[in-house]
């Protein structure tokens, strides 16, 4: 028996050997994709449109898309081709594994090659698989016995591979086609992990009192696919998250935020919409894991200033002093010399030039979608030399009436005087009324809780600037 | 013959092939710029195992470029570079576009990006020793790993129970070692070119550690500031110019979420079940090693050298303290940089010190603090010991002392010990330091409601004791919010750090008292 076996294997070899080239054509050698033109939102979703060329022979037949994004988001497929029309489209994710292929042989008969572990001699017989429950129960011939249940080695050899298990999730589309022949058909669909935002280099001049900011659209791809040669734009928005604004609970925002004033220029861009749009002049390939960065604005020597910031929040005395914010405010609009663009949202970096002139990162900020000739106010990081303390000098109740008097002292170690906007908040308790009954500088009123004094500090020097308040309840 | 041919199509598939690739090996020259953990408490210290400050880094290197179309590739950056922070200069023909590439070459994407392929299927006889070698086709993704397809018909590798093993023709194209920046430039001419490469990177961090040495004088003390830098990343940076920089700056970004690798592929060999299942399903395979970046080695330890030289410190018998040089300040908008005046190398998985500053025979006194609300009790608390000093040039200081840690030294017994340890926060030329560096058992604080008969409830006494030989001034601060309710007696009292205080002398061995009156509650 075992000669026979033996004698048997070279032949089968031969015979299964003859037909492997067949078998060998290959879905993903080289790259299926089409025609691509890739438009990336800014959350994380893109819609590829890859138009491929597709010999359609006539009637009824099934085409396989491979190399689609493996984020695709199936159920936003749209297909089309000239005289075709679409029967059904699928999606298979029934993924092949060792595992999977022995369970969908349940019934099937296989071939077991045993190897002999002291000779190497090659055993060959058929077995039938019986169930897969925490074991392959196998019947060969007359006996029942379990897959490698002596953990001796075997080869299971499956013969075919059942249709539905797949490598790789799957998409097809079932069309009926007209006539026969090549003609380009369009697939296009909406997938995750293809997103963009952009990346500003700042530097800042002090001396001159100018920013030269450099703009950059950053994409990423992490849909586990590489996009070949796609003609690519970039919308700024995400058209998809919107929904009914007057639902969304939106806390007060506790000013100030980066967007000091709104603007209301119009950026020389296209535009969908709404929306700006950021085309890329060059068709390129988005691989894999991959982040592009491709340049979209230069400006220099927009003007730019320094102020110190610090807002405090309600009356209570400072043991320590506390270092005030140093932000640094720039107009994004063409009037009056702005920067003259709108800005896609992202993070701001700051450089400064150190004495030898090389630049230096000085702290970084985020922007939203900012329109242009819109007034922002970035907070770079605290000051290490302007520094603010707040005393409660006193503070007492006299019938349905707070008296709060306050001293703020405000300290500059830098050999240059500064400006200083100091804001006293916690004016507002939605039953009581506060105003300033005396103060040592003219305030002027943000809102209905808090005001601000703008202050100068003297290079080296202090001042003290005091307030007193009143509440009514 | 054949063998080849899948080779070829994977190089005619590569997108470098349209373009010649330049690499640049290494920068000529560094400048690193090293930033505290932003998130760091005042006087924190450097976490060497998961270091959460950064640095910037800026390398000049020289690049030969051809005319034409060129992808640079830059090798020997940091591994916790944010790659989306790079900036490139210098570039005759500008930057098209950057790059970083971080589909990485592992078991798991060579399975995934060889799908479909021809591979070889190699098996040994354990009893002969016979290596077979037969052609195979992968048909499933690296998820669902493996199914072959040999000329027998369809296998599962590694189900077997042989040595079995594939051999892969090619790499696939895209994947690389180690993530990858790169820049598509179009120069107009071949030259040579100076470019100067910027570049955030995690895996920085530095602090200033101080040494307070108190004078014979007891009034007097010698202050010295280690700059303590460490870097956690692989790469050295040798004969760097290095400077840190001192102050809070603004950061929205995780810096380590940018640095970190997109999904990869995983490997899942799996099987079907064998045997009777009594062994059950092997069990997935360990994960992947942790993406680099921001994570010490956990060989740290025995390369440090502070602890060695603290422990020195320590022990050595007093003499003053003398460097080389210090480090240069100078003022970068509204933070402090400081230059190491000379090169130094920054080494992998390091940590170097050179010397911050220092300043001789600064006059201190010795002051003690206990802060309460008038109307809280306490009994015999202890105070706080704090080293007063004027950060001013008038009083041998007057520099900015950026925070980190203090150990104060005193002088007994002809030996050096370690008299207390504090937090030092960022203080500007001109403020006061007020350094806590412990807490004290002999000078205490009790604060009580007495009330003797025909007294009301609200009457309070504050009792300090001395139990030191020598004279202790006490400072007790009044914690007030409504001054309308305030004892009269502490309304009069002079204000320090926006507090009422009673600053009052105690001799040595003796006991004080204070006592007020509130005001009756309504």
């Amino acid at each position: 028996m075992r000669a026979l076996a033996m004698l048997c294997v070279p032949v089968i070899l031969a015979a299964g050997w003859a037909s492997f080239p067949a078998a060998a054509q290959d879905p993903t050698q080289g790259n299926a994709q089409g025609d691509l033109a890739v438009t990336i939102y800014n959350g994380g979703q893109a819609l590829v449109q890859d138009i491929r060329q597709i010999n359609f022979p006539g009637g009824r037949t099934r085409q396989e898309f491979p190399d689609v994004s493996a984020q695709i988001r199936p159920q936003t497929v749209s297909f089309a081709a000239e005289g075709t029309a679409i029967v059904e489209q699928n999606f298979d994710y029934d993924l092949l594994s060792p595992n999977a292929l022995m369970q969908k042989a349940v019934g099937e008969t296989v071939t077991l090659l045993r190897i002999n572990p002291a000779t190497g001699a090659e055993t060959r017989e058929r077995a039938k698989v019986l169930a897969v429950n925490g074991g392959v129960v196998l019947q060969i011939g007359p006996r029942i016995e379990i897959l490698r249940d002596d953990g001796l080695p075997v080869r299971v050899i499956f013969d075919k591979i059942p249709p539905n298990l797949r490598a790789k999730p799957t998409l097809s589309i079932t069309v009926d086609s007209k006539n026969a022949g090549t003609r380009p058909a369009t697939l296009s669909y909406l997938t995750n992990g293809l997103g963009w935002s952009a990346d500003y280099v700042s530097l800042y001049d002090e001396k001159a009192g100018t920013i030269d900011v450099q703009g950059w659209v950053t994409l990423s791809n992490s849909t586990g696919t590489t996009f070949d040669n796609a003609k690519t734009l970039l919308v700024a928005g995400t058209p998809s998250s919107g929904g009914a604004n007057s639902y969304v609970y939106r806390p007060r925002p506790q000013p100030p935020g980066n967007l000091r004033r709104a603007g209301t220029e119009t950026a020389p861009r296209e535009q969908l919409g709404d929306y700006y749009l950021y085309p890329l002049a060059e068709r390129t390939t988005i691989a894999n894991a991959q982040t592009k960065q491709v340049s979209f604005l230069d400006v220099g020597g927009v003007p730019a200033q320094k102020i110190y910031e610090f807002t405090v929040a309600l009356f209570d005395t400072m043991t320590e002093p506390a270092s005030a914010a140093s932000v640094i405010k720039f107009n994004t609009g063409a009037k009056g010399g702005g920067l003259g663009d709108a800005l896609p949202a992202g993070t701001v970096r700051f450089y400064q030039r150190d004495l030898r002139g090389d630049p230096q990162f000085i702290g970084e900020n985020q922007i939203g979608h900012t329109p242009m000739g819109s007034e922002l106010g970035l907070k770079t990081g605290d000051a290490f030399d302007v520094k603010v303390k707040a005393t409660v000098v006193e503070r007492k109740q006299t019938g349905s009436t707070w008296r709060s008097s306050m001293s703020y002292l405000l300290t500059n170690a830098r050999p240059q005087p500064v400006t200083l906007d100091l804001r006293q908040r916690g004016l507002d308790w939605y039953w009581a009324e506060t105003k300033v009954i005396t103060e040592s500088q003219k305030s002027e009123r943000l809102d209905s809780d808090g005001v601000q004094w703008r202050v100068t500090v003297p290079a080296n020097g202090e001042t003290t600037l005091t307030a007193t308040f009143e509440t009514r309840y | 013959m054949r063998r080849i041919a899948p080779l070829l199509l994977i190089l005619a598939a590569s997108p470098a092939a349209a373009q010649s690739v330049v690499t640049s090996a290494a920068p000529d020259k560094v400048a690193v710029s090293v930033f505290r953990d932003p998130n760091r408490d005042e006087g924190g210290e450097i976490d060497r195992d998961w270091l959460n400050g950064f640095a910037l880094i800026s390398e000049t290197r020289s690049i030969d470029l051809p005319a034409g179309e060129v992808r640079l590739r830059f090798e020997g950056v940091a591994e916790g570079m944010v790659a989306v922070s790079a900036i490139v200069t210098g570039l005759p023909g500008g930057v098209v576009q950057k790059n970083r590439d971080a589909a990485l070459l592992s078991p798991a994407s060579l399975l995934d990006g060889s799908l479909g392929n021809r591979v070889h299927l190699r098996r040994t006889d354990r009893a002969t020793g016979k290596v077979s070698e037969e052609e195979a086709i992968i048909r499933s993704g690296p998820e669902g790993a493996v199914i072959l397809q040999t000329p027998a018909g369809y296998e599962s590798l590694r189900c077997t129970g042989l040595p079995e093993s594939l051999i892969y023709d090619g790499v696939p194209a895209g994947l690389t070692a180690k993530p990858t920046l790169s820049v598509t430039t179009r120069s107009p001419t071949a030259q040579r070119a100076t470019v100067t490469l910027t570049y955030l990177s995690t895996g920085f961090d530095w602090a200033s550690n101080y040494v307070a040495r108190v004078g014979p004088d007891g009034k007097t003390l010698d202050l010295f500031a280690w700059l303590t830098v460490a870097n956690s990343n692989g790469e050295s940076f040798a004969d760097a110019n290095m400077s840190v920089l001192a102050g809070t700056l603004n950061i929205e970004q995780d810096f380590d979420e940018l640095v970190a690798l997109p999904p990869q592929p995983q490997l899942n060999l799996t099987c079907f079940p064998l045997g009777s299942g009594r062994d059950g399903v092997p069990p997935p395979p360990p994960p992947p090693p942790p993406a680099p970046g921001g994570y010490a080695e956990e060989s740290d330890g025995d390369n440090i050298v502070v602890t060695a030289q603290r422990r020195a410190m320590l022990q050595s018998v007093p003499v003053a303290i003398s460097v080389v040089s210090t480090a240069e300040l100078e003022d970068l908008g509204d933070l402090k940089l400081y230059r190491v005046p000379f090169p130094v190398t920054v080494a992998a998985h390091g940590q170097k010190q050179v010397a911050l500053l220092i300043k001789d025979r600064v006059p201190f006194e010795t002051v003690y603090r206990y802060r309460t609300d008038p109307e809280d009790e306490t009994f015999a608390t202890p105070s706080e010991i704090l080293l007063r000093m004027q950060n001013k040039e008038a009083a041998r200081l007057g520099v900015p002392l950026p925070s980190g840690q203090v150990a104060v030294f005193e002088q007994a017994q002809g030996r050096e010990l370690l008299a207390g340890e504090g937090m030092m926060r960022d203080h500007a030329v001109g403020e006061k330091v007020d350094l806590v560096i412990g807490e004290s058992n002999q000078v205490l604080v009790t604060v009580e409601n007495y009330a003797p008969p025909k007294r009301r409830e609200e009457d309070h006494r504050v009792v300090v004791t001395n139990a030191n030989p020598f004279a202790v001034t006490l400072e007790i601060g009044f914690e007030v919010d409504d001054t309308g309710k305030l004892a009269p007696r502490l309304r009069k009292l002079p204000r320090k750090d926006g507090l009422p205080t009673w600053t009052v002398r105690v001799p040595g061995n003796a006991t004080r008292t204070l006592e007020y009156l509130n005001p009756k509650e309504d």
